[in-house]
């Protein structure tokens, strides 16, 4: 055997288990469910070849869209509450003291756990007898704001914010960290002898200085905003009155309780062009310089 | 005169400097304040997790009267947690082992190889991180269907390697490439082949980059839920996360066997969190920045 046919033989052997698990486990389902989203079918029995029925009956269906509406509310609250509470903290978080590192960790901390221990905590803070939230406005005397904070329709989208934002801050933060480190202490030091203003020093310096950073941070708002749905499940289940539905929670209602699989693989796929389509497109917005 | 404005810059210096201070103090109190409401639901899990049901509600910011330690283990029988541990334990390590060798490998001949498609291949394994985990949920439920591997440890273990990948194989290569040439090159003289290099002197030395994905992937697999969820219906194989949200429904109103076992369950990721949490926040933070 020559040695280049050796290495030919090596780069096959080394790259073909983690390439035929990906492509058997991520790559062909996505393939399939574009191709299921094509048929009427109800996971036993012949599938119906319907073309893009399923897609039109999607675009059609108020839920849907209810559903997409509440996955860009949860876009909308990422975008605009964690990335400047994470923003503002950093600024404060700079150093490399027990203290910024303690509360740095503890912002980290709800990363690391299960979001189903997360969305048991949550149900229990709201619920409307026995919830800790309620039980506090009545101590503080004001029991006209106590609310069925998941169960009452109107709310329900909102309170759920509260959870997504204190769970997810914790990336937001060390990427900023990080980032407000690395600028380099020069302009700092400029920045002072010139006696620039606090608020203006933020604006005119820090922020076109990290620019970058929070184009990512906006990204991982909208991939991480299609995660939410374990947190949801739990807390809702896309309730009531589908008023907390996500397009993977109307998916999953729509393929395991009412047997649609075609149907669920037009709106898997609908997910994966939507969430490839926003990423592309908030990458071009943020393409603009700043100012 | 000369000497009177000296000291009265010193004063007004002296000031700024007071000033600064009591800022500083503020903003400690402020950040103080923010992390113990962040750490707040943590700690009334546990506190809640010693009570009777009946101070749960009727003392809920209190620290109990006294302790329940029993809670824990009625608890513990109650929710069958052995055997939820079990099953996670299991699914967690053959997925952790599965990922690292096989990533790491993948790594290696990405990263210290010429070959034709490498690009290709590279592209193909990031485009992983851009995928939304749930839009696969109905497709790979229709494939475990076929292939009979719904409701096996395999229906999880196969998934979560293959999700895994592009991330283990992004951080160990991304670390290789960092290696000089020289080391395998004299290996190569010794007559060392690739196998060898990689086992004896690849692996060893990207022990700080293997030791980072194995820890997110450790929580990532100890805390996935909506496979389990999907491909997981028999009792005997339910994972932590699915078997405490089963528990968590029928066992609504008993609130301290609730609290308790949810203590139970975070627990082992706490400790993991306290013990790394340095890697924990860099590896997520690499692992969200890479798309």
């Amino acid at each position: 055997m020559t040695s280049s046919s050796r290495m030919k033989g090596f780069i096959t052997l080394g790259l073909l288990p983690a390439l035929l698990l990906y492509l058997v486990f991520v790559i062909i389902p996505i393939i399939w469910s574009a191709y299921y989203g094509l048929f009427d079918w109800k996971g036993i029995g012949t599938a119906k070849f319907i073309g893009l029925g399923n897609y039109l009956e999607a675009i059609q269906d108020p839920i849907f869209w209810l559903s997409f509406k509440n996955n860009m509310l949860i876009v909308a609250a990422s975008v605009f509450g964690q990335v400047p509470i994470a923003l503002f903290l950093a600024l404060f978080l700079l150093k490399n003291s027990w203290f910024h590192k303690f509360i740095r960790s503890s912002v980290f901390m709800p990363m690391v756990l299960s979001s189903v221990v997360v969305g048991i905590i949550w149900g229990y803070i709201y619920h409307p007898e026995i919830g800790i939230l309620n039980f506090l406005l009545d101590r503080l005397g004001l029991s006209s704001w106590k609310q069925l904070w998941l169960s009452d329709p109107s709310i329900s989208m909102y309170s759920l914010m509260v959870p997504i934002i204190w769970n997810y801050i914790g990336p937001y933060l060390i990427i900023f960290i990080a980032a407000l480190q690395n600028i380099p202490s020069e302009i700092d030091d400029a920045a002072k002898i010139d006696g620039v203003e606090s608020s203006r020093k933020l604006f005119s310096i820090t922020l076109p200085m990290i620019w970058d950073t929070i184009k990512v941070a906006v990204v991982l708002c909208i991939s991480g905003s299609l995660k939410a749905f374990d947190l949801i499940y739990i807390m809702t289940g896309g309730g009531p009155a589908h008023s907390t539905e996500l397009l993977a929670s109307y998916m999953y209602n729509n393929t395991f309780s009412i047997y649609r699989f075609g149907y669920g693989s037009a709106v898997s796929t609908t997910i994966i062009i939507l969430s490839l389509v926003l990423i592309a497109g908030s990458q071009y917005l943020m393409k603009k310089n700043y100012r | 005169m000369k000497a009177s404005s000296h000291s009265s810059r010193v004063s007004s210096s002296k000031k700024r400097m007071d000033l600064r201070n009591w800022t500083g103090g503020i903003v400690n109190v402020l950040m103080t304040m923010y992390a113990l409401v962040t750490l707040y639901p943590l700690l009334w899990l546990f506190m809640s997790a010693f009570k009777t049901n009946e101070q749960f509600f009727s003392r809920p910011f209190q620290f109990p009267t006294d302790w329940q330690w029993e809670n824990f283990t009625r608890a513990w029988e109650v929710s069958d947690m052995g055997l939820a541990m079990f099953n996670s334990v299991i699914v967690t390590i053959v997925s952790l082992v599965l990922s690292l060798v096989i990533g790491a490998l993948a790594a290696y001949v990405l990263s210290r190889f010429q070959f034709r498609f490498k690009l290709f291949f590279m592209g193909l394994f990031l485009l992983g991180m851009l995928i939304p985990i749930h839009s696969t949920l109905v497709p790979l439920f229709i494939l475990m269907n076929k292939v009979h591997l719904l409701n096996t440890y395999w229906a999880l273990i196969l998934p979560y390697v293959a999700f895994e990948l592009p991330i283990a194989i992004f951080i160990t290569q991304a670390y290789m490439n960092t290696f000089p040439k020289d080391i395998e090159e004299a290996a190569a003289i010794d007559g060392t082949g690739y196998w060898g290099i990689f086992a004896r002197i690849m692996l060893p030395l990207s022990l700080p980059a293997l030791s980072t994905v194995a820890i997110l992937a450790f929580l990532r697999f100890w805390n996935e839920f909506s496979f389990a969820l999907v491909f997981i219906s028999k009792p005997a194989l339910k994972t932590l996360p699915l078997s405490l949200s089963m528990f968590a429904t029928g066992y609504m109103t008993d609130y301290k066997l609730t609290m308790a076992a949810l203590s139970l369950s975070v627990i082992p990721t706490i400790i993991v969190y306290l013990i790394f949490q340095k890697h924990i926040m860099q590896g997520m933070v690499a692992g969200a920045v890479k798309g």
